[in-house]
This record gives structure tokens, C-alpha cells and sequence, in this order.
């Protein structure tokens, strides 16, 4: 998928134009009637974002790979005798395709799977937000299933964990309603290196980061994962995670010491520092 | 048992090795036949087996005679099953102070021993043959034929019966498009659940770009009840390799892969057999008999996971990840195991493919109905007189099914619904079992073929509880990746909780079916899509059981606890006091001579007194 997405960036999807190169077909996918050109094996979210057609999603984002576990992006898909409901994010277009968006059935589907998703999550606003934006005002249905508190298991936090900063420090754990987002056993992990980069990417508001200011160190929250903190020795703030700070040195392949000296400082001392280092310094005209 | 170190290098080698094996000098003049299908070989079967081969060996008679394992009869009823040869006698019900008997008289003295004969139970007539009991006669035996003929554990066995002559006839004399044309006459459709024509896959694999290549046996049979696949597996596991090699050499594959539930211990026991004595017979491996062709396959094991019957899901379990499934928006013939192309069949699939070789597609599609061709093995299991492995002909009714061949209800209660296609199938009712069992039928009937798991349920059954059991069954077995599977299932669980336990609310049954199509339409794999056929089929045909338990607090069939009442009937009660002592709660009362009457606000409806009561009096209302 990734490949394909590098591909989408130097070819942009195009609207009303005949033909781009010969090698690269261009089906044409008709969304509640709008027509739009996308490359092949393009999604249909990706032709319907072209199209300037907002289809609600949750568990997709473009840069993890695509797993079509929340059921949210319900589309129908006209398939000449029958019409299909298939996943906007993941249905690769290949031909010229008929897809309804706004039709009744695509609606109730995904609604229907948005009140179960309230009901498993009650205590989410982000949640909230999205379900009032799609004309969902609560949920029929009373919380039954309860592995891990206000987690949808849409797994963006596993994959981005996996895929973007290597690490896999969480992942699944147990099967079906006790299914959970959990380090190894359950205990805080050792792989984790507090980059909070899954609390960014959770669609629904539940990974936290926390900081201990007493012990210095930031926690990743439910999975109990935590890290020491750079301190600030000037003012004694927390700056960063020591073990993202090694991470970040091994990839960016800085002069390390420089670094490291530049890391003694939270950002606002070093700016007082770099102001204090130029007091020697003139302004003006010679 | 023949030891030989034989290297087949053409195909003629294996007529004349089968030609050599059944010359009279080789072959044993007397056998007795033991099956050690898991239904028998939890009889004691095993130990049956071993008496009768000390027997042989201290026999002193002069002509050979061998004591054979063999695989499941399907009749397992009433197994331990032995078959004596000549005369093909069969024995059931053996226990093992038998054997001396059976020996003594039948195998050296060719007399019959009447008292381990079939009975019929109407007639009473005793039956010599498997051929003269009703049990087998309604059925057509192709893929079951030769279990209960072969000893699984030899590859002898099956050459003698005229075994990989298939695919030496595939590789000398016939092009991959050939036997997929074979496949496509003959109309074979998967029998795995889906039903999907299985020429097509296979001309869409070889016809898929990408290389290597891979075929795969799904042996993950699950469904609660079912035992077909395992009963192949475990009595004719050649079978299964030979259609695997004419597949492979027909979509262009060269490594296989059987994926067998780690529960069926014999079943990878025999396959690992089967596939070190294919290989050592050169019928595996490069090169095979001097062709170009080369295979091999490898047995994975699973790890009890009900969803991994599910191909994509069986892939990423045999690739090492977790098993949960993923979307077939691209095939996986196309993009499979390891993002190649893939095939993936399920057992009996297979071993359909060398008789459909051997005997030509035509004759195969002369079996069954227009459009599903050939036969099916159902697992007749339930409150059914022979439970059992049967064979059948496409587009047989039920009713035969049941009656003639599972011999009716057991104890004369009456039919009630029968359930088929596993947990994902549905229930159909006494109304529809003149319905002729074929993939498409079944379906309009809101039900499916399934892999052929058949359970019968009588007067006494609860509907609503059958589709709580299944829906639980499937809540269980759920990945739970996506939402509407994890969440829908356990939603409709809580309902049907709420239902059994007469806290049902109007508009439960609406809410069940609207949890039921949302399923339907946006479960990711088909183990959701088909989650609420047990619901669905029981609301259609049953929806007065689900009125009675919701509006009038009652169960009909009087299996919910607390939706029916124990009561002692005055006049059939003797007074005997039973109840009396047995009752945990102490509220019984009555005296000598006196009948005894229950305290309703005392009882807790634990069924002590109806179990105990030796005269019948205690009873449900």
C-alpha cells in the first residue's frame, strides 16, 4: 500500500482529463453521481476525497497500512444486478465502478456501526463529534463489551507503534470481545520508548501521555509504559523522552555531542541562553 | 503389512506395483478389518485391533491371515465396527471378549456370529453386509468408499485400490488445461462451506501473475459436530495428497500446504504418514515419475481458532501472524499466502478430485442436481436413531436423510428443525424436509451446505436456545477485529440472554434482525456476514417460540429455566419419596401413600425431582 501511495503522489488523480500515459489506467468512479478519474487500484475514499465527498472513517490513516477493522467507511457498490456494501478505504477501483455514498442502505450501515461503536466507547468526545456529524445523536444499544475501556481497537496505535517508529512495543492481545491493545503480558513494556506517538494517532482519546514530574519521566497511558525524561538543567522542565532523544540520534545522525549539549536545555532556556550568548552583538546600521 | 522399498520413475510403475499387490500370492486370503475412526477408536477400538492381530499371529492355520486398521464406516452409532473378509461381514457393537469368538468362528470357521449382526429395529431382520443395511444403502459412496476398505497408515493399501493412477494418468497424458476442463464437466464445487465453482478457482490461480505458487488444504474443520474432514483425513489421507498433486499440477504449483486442527492428533499422525511414504515412494518431491513436475507439502498445524477455516485468515495463521482475516476485495488467487497466488480448498474437495480424474467429469456430474454435481459427506449427528458419517447424492431430500438413513428421532419423539452448515447455518423446519439438499436450495432456505455438519433437533429442543448456543459459539470464536462481529455478536447475545431468561422485552426480535443485517452487510470476513443465520432462521420458522418466551414469559419446549414449572402428576406419583429426599430446597411435601406436591415459591427449578423420579410423574408445564 505504501507503494501505491508514493505513486498516488506523482500521480495526482485527475478529474476530466483523457488519458496521462498509456501504462497508467484511469477508471472512472461515479460517487452519488459525481465523476471523478483516479488511478487504478486507487481506493474508493481516495476517489470520494477527490470528489470532494466526505465519508467518516476511523481506523484509516494514510500514512499506516490500511486495515478496514472499524467497518465505519460502509459505501454502497453498484455491481449491475446487486449492490454491494464494501470498505471506502481498502476497495481498490480497477474498472469503471458506481459507488453510492449518501444512498439509504450505506447510511443505516454506517450508522448502525457507529451506535455499536458508542456503545463499546461511551465516554469518547472525539467520538461523539464524529458520530453527531454523521446524524448519530446516541446509541440504541447498552455497553456490553468492555476488554479495555473506551478502545475501539481500530489498532492506528499498533500499527503506527509497528510501521512508523519500528518498535511494536504494543500490539493485540486475546481473541474477540476480550480482545485488547496491551504491551506483552500485560506489564509496562520495556520496548517502548515514550514517543506518545500511539496517544497522537488515537482517533477516540484514549491513549494518554502522562508526566510524572516527581520521578521525571513521561507515561504512556493505559499500557503503563514509562520512560525517563531529559530535564531541563537550567529550569529543571521536562524537555523529552531520553530513549526517543537516542532514537532521533541514530536516524538523524547528528554530531552527537553537539547535540546532547544542545539537549541540556528545554527550548525556552536555550532561546534565554542564545539571547544572553548575542548581548556582545550590536543591531543597526555601522 | 508389504514392506518395500519401491521408487516409482513413471507412471506405469504403479500399475504394475498395484497389479503385484493384488496377485494372489500377496494378498492375505482372510482379513478382518478393523476400524479405528476416532468414533470406534473411543470404543476401545484400538485394543479390538490388537487382539485380533495376536490372534492371527498364533492361528495355525494355513492360509495368511491379517488383521487390518482401517478408517471411519460413518456408522459410528454403532461401532466399534469389525469387518470380516471373505464374505464382508460386518460386526458391530464388538467388545473385546468378542474377539475370541469372532475368530474362532467366523474367521477360521466361516460361520456367522448372529448376535453382533445389524438389527434392523422394525423389521428385526439381521443384516450380513454393510450393503443389506438401510443405513448404507441410500448412499453413494465415492469419497467415502474406500475408508473402511484401507489401512490409512500404508500406502500399499491405497495403490492396491487403485490409487495415484489419477494423477500418473494427469502427468503422462493430459495438459494442466485438461484437468482443469475435467473439473469444470464434472461441476465440482467447493465443499468447504462457500460452494464456489472449483475449476474457476483453479483457472484463475494458474492464470494469476506471480511465482511461486501454492495450494492449500484447509483441514481447520470446526463447526461443533462436524467430523467429515477429519474422518478423510484420518482414514484416506492419500486421497487427499493425490487431488492435491493433480491440483498443484494443474494451476502450476510446486509446494502445498495442509493446515489441520492441532485437535485432530490422528489425522496429522496419518498425513505425516501419508506424506513421508508418498515421498519415499517418489509420488512427492522433484522430479515426480521422471516428469519435470515437482511438489511437496507440508502439514501446519492449527492453533484452535474457529476463524482460521477462513482462507485469509488460514494464510496469515500459516504465515505466522495472528489469525484473523482480511478483506477479498483482491482474491486470493490473485494475492494469497504470502502475497501469491493461492488456492485453497477444503478437504473433501480434494479427494473428490482423483475419482473425478479416474473416472472422467461427465460420469461425476451425472450425480446430484443441475447445478451442484456429485456428493456430499454429512455429519448426521443429534437426537437422531444413527448418528453418523453419511455420503450422499446431491439433491437427496433431508427427509431421506433423516429417516432412511439416520433411522428417525431417537426415543419416538418427533422431528423438530435440523440444523445445517455449522454455526453460520440455519435451522429448517419439518415443513421444508422434503427440500432436496443441494447448495442453492439450502441457501433460498435460509440456511447453507456449510461443510456438512447436520444436527437434529426434536420437539424437545428450544429454538431460541439453539440460536443463543450458536450465537454464543460464534461470540467466542470471534477475532474480533471488526466492529460489527465483535460488538453486533455480543449484542445479540446479551438479547438472547435477556430472552432465555424471560426478561425479554417487545421488540427484542426487531432488534435482533436489525443487529442481523447490519452483520450481514458489513462484517468483514464470512464468519460475520453469516453470524445471524442461526438467529435469522429461527425467527423465520420459529418466531411463535420467541413470542411465547418474550410476551408470555413461557418456553414452549421447556428448556429455559424459569420459563416452566415442575409439577408431580397426583395420580401417576406412588408416593415413593424420592423427590422427597433428593430435594435440595425441601419443597417437596407429601407422605406415605399420600402424593407428594412441589412448593412453587420454594422450588429453584433445579430438576432434581424430574431427573429422579423413577415412575415419570414429576413433570414440566
Amino acid at each position: 500500500m505504501h507503494a501505491m501511495r508514493d505513486l498516488l503522489g506523482e500521480m495526482p488523480v485527475c478529474r476530466g482529463v483523457k488519458s496521462i500515459r498509456k501504462n497508467y489506467p484511469v477508471p472512472t468512479v461515479t460517487i452519488d453521481g459525481c465523476k471523478v478519474r483516479v488511478r487504478k487500484d486507487a481506493t474508493i475514499l481516495e476517489a470520494a476525497n477527490r470528489a470532494g465527498i466526505w465519508i467518516p472513517t476511523l481506523c484509516y490513516h494514510p500514512s499506516v497500512s490500511t486495515d478496514a477493522s472499524c467497518r465505519l467507511c460502509m459505501v454502497e457498490l453498484d455491481r449491475g444486478e446487486w449492490r454491494q456494501l464494501v470498505t471506502a478505504c481498502n476497495y481498490p477501483v480497477r474498472r469503471d465502478i458506481v459507488v453510492y455514498v449518501s444512498s439509504e442502505r450505506a447510511k443505516k450501515a454506517r450508522r448502525g456501526v457507529m451506535e455499536l461503536l458508542l456503545a463499546r466507547a461511551p465516554e469518547s468526545k472525539e467520538l461523539k463529534v464524529l458520530a453527531k456529524r454523521m446524524g448519530v445523536k446516541e446509541t440504541r444499544y447498552p455497553n456490553v463489551t468492555e476488554s479495555q475501556r473506551n478502545c475501539i481497537l481500530c489498532g492506528l496505535c499498533v500499527q503506527v507503534c509497528e510501521e512508523i517508529i519500528g518498535k511494536a512495543a504494543i500490539g493485540f492481545a486475546g481473541r474477540g470481545v476480550d480482545k485488547a491493545v496491551a504491551a506483552p503480558f500485560r506489564q509496562p513494556s520495556e520496548d517502548c520508548i515514550g514517543c506518545g506517538a500511539c496517544a497522537a494517532i488515537c482517533p477516540v482519546g484514549t491513549i494518554k501521555v502522562r508526566f510524572h514530574e516527581d520521578e521525571k519521566e513521561i507515561e504512556i497511558s493505559p499500557f503503563k509504559s514509562r520512560v525517563k525524561m531529559l530535564v531541563c538543567q537550567e529550569c529543571g522542565a521536562l524537555i523529552a523522552s531520553t530513549l526517543v532523544n537516542e532514537q532521533a540520534l541514530t536516524k538523524a545522525n547528528l554530531n552527537s555531542e553537539e547535540f546532547r549539549e544542545r539537549l541540556r536545555l528545554c527550548p525556552k532556556c536555550r532561546r534565554l541562553q542564545t539571547v544572553a550568548n548575542l548581548g556582545s552583538v550590536t543591531f543597526g546600521k555601522k | 503389512m508389504i514392506s518395500v522399498s519401491t521408487r516409482f520413475t513413471s507412471g506405469a510403475d504403479i500399475d504394475k506395483f498395484a497389479k503385484k499387490l493384488n496377485s494372489k500370492g500377496r494378498k492375505a486370503a482372510k482379513t478382518v478389518r478393523v476400524c479405528i475412526g476416532t468414533g470406534c477408536a473411543a470404543k476401545g477400538s484400538r485394543r479390538l485391533y490388537e487382539l485380533f492381530c495376536e490372534a492371527a499371529e498364533q492361528s495355525d492355520q494355513d492360509v495368511r491371515i491379517e488383521a487390518k486398521c482401517v478408517g471411519c464406516h460413518g456408522f459410528c452409532e454403532r461401532g466399534p465396527i469389525v469387518v470380516v473378509e471373505p464374505g464382508e461381514i460386518l460386526y458391530q457393537r464388538v467388545e473385546e471378549p468378542d474377539v475370541a469368538e469372532i475368530f474362532r468362528e467366523t474367521v477360521v470357521g466361516g460361520r456367522i456370529v448372529e448376535r453382533l449382526l445389524y438389527e434392523d429395529p422394525v423389521t428385526g431382520k439381521k443384516a450380513k453386509k454393510a450393503d443389506e443395511i438401510d443405513f448404507y444403502k441410500v448412499q453413494e459412496r465415492i469419497v467415502l468408499g474406500n475408508n473402511g476398505l484401507i489401512d490409512p497408515t500404508t500406502i500399499t493399501d491405497y495403490i492396491a485400490e487403485g490409487g495415484y493412477t489419477a494423477f500418473a494418468k494427469v502427468l503422462s497424458s493430459m495438459t494442466p488445461e485438461e484437468v482443469i476442463s475435467q473439473v469444470e464437466v464434472a461441476g465440482l464445487r467447493g465443499r468447504g462451506g462457500g460452494g464456489f465453482p472449483t475449476a474457476r478457482k483453479w483457472r484463475s490461480c494458474r492464470e494469476a501473475k506471480g511465482s511461486p505458487k501454492y495450494v492449500i488444504c484447509n483441514g481447520d474443520e470446526g463447526d461443533p459436530g462436524a467430523f467429515m474432514d477429519r474422518s478423510i483425513m484420518e482414514g484416506n489421507p492419500h486421497s487427499v495428497i493425490e487431488g492435491m498433486l493433480i491440483g498443484a499440477y494443474a494451476i502450476g504449483s510446486e509446494q502445498g500446504y495442509i493446515y489441520v486442527r492441532n485437535e485432530y492428533p490422528l489425522a496429522v499422525e496419518h498425513l505425516k504418514m501419508a506424506i513421508s511414504q508418498a515421498r519415499e515412494f517418489g509420488l512427492l518431491g522433484k522430479n515426480i515419475l521422471g516428469s519435470s513436475f515437482s511438489f511437496d507439502i507440508r502439514i501446519n498445524r492449527g492453533g484452535g481458532a474457529f476463524v482460521c477455516g477462513e482462507s485469509t485468515a488460514l494464510m496469515a495463521s500459516l504465515e505466522g501472524r495472528t489469525g484473523e482475516p482480511r478483506a477479498k476485495y483482491i482474491h486470493t488467487v490473485e494475492s494469497g499466502l504470502r502475497e501469491k497466488p493461492t488456492n485453497l480448498n477444503n478437504v473433501e474437495t480434494w479427494a473428490n478430485v482423483p475419482a473425478i480424474i479416474n473416472r472422467g467429469g461427465e460420469w461425476f456430474a451425472g450425480i446430484g442436481t443441475e447445478k451442484s454435481k456429485g456428493t456430499k459427506v454429512f455429519s448426521l449427528v443429534g437426537k437422531i436413531v444413527n448418528t453418523g458419517l453419511v455420503e450422499v447424492p446431491m439433491g437427496i431430500t433431508l427427509r431421506q436423510i433423516i429417516e432412511e438413513i439416520g433411522g428417525g428421532i431417537r426415543d419416538g419423539r418427533s422431528f423438530k428443525a435440523v440444523q445445517t452448515g455449522g454455526p453460520s447455518g440455519g435451522c429448517i423446519p419439518a415443513e421444508h424436509l422434503d427440500a432436496r439438499v443441494d447448495f442453492d436450495e439450502l441457501t433460498k432456505l435460509g440456511s447453507m451446505m456449510g461443510s456438512g455438519g447436520m444436527i437434529v433437533m426434536d420437539e424437545d429442543t428450544c429454538m431460541v436456545k439453539v440460536a443463543k448456543y450458536f450465537t454464543e459459539f460464534l461470540q467466542k470464536e470471534s477475532c474480533g477485529k471488526c466492529t460489527p462481529c465483535r460488538e453486533g455478536l455480543a449484542q445479540m447475545l446479551y438479547i438472547l440472554d435477556r430472552i432465555t431468561d424471560g426478561e425479554g422485552q417487545v421488540g427484542d426480535v426487531e432488534r435482533l434482525e436489525e443487529l442481523a443485517e447490519l452483520l450481514e452487510g458489513t462484517a468483514l470476513c464470512a464468519l460475520g456476514k453469516t453470524a445471524a443465520n442461526p438467529i435469522i432462521s429461527t425467527i423465520r420458522y420459529f418466531r411463535d417460540e420467541y413470542d411465547a418466551h418474550i410476551k408470555e414469559k413461557r418456553c414452549p419446549a421447556k428448556e429455559c429455566r424459569g420459563l416452566f414449572r415442575y409439577e408431580i402428576d397426583s395420580e401417576a406419583c406412588k408416593a415413593c419419596g424420592i423427590c422427597m429426599k433428593n430435594c435440595p430446597v425441601d419443597a417437596i411435601t407429601g407422605d406415605k401413600k399420600v402424593p407428594h406436591v412441589i412448593n412453587q415459591e420454594k422450588c429453584t427449578l433445579c430438576g432434581t425431582c424430574w431427573e429422579k423420579c423413577p415412575f415419570a410423574a414429576v413433570l414440566k408445564v
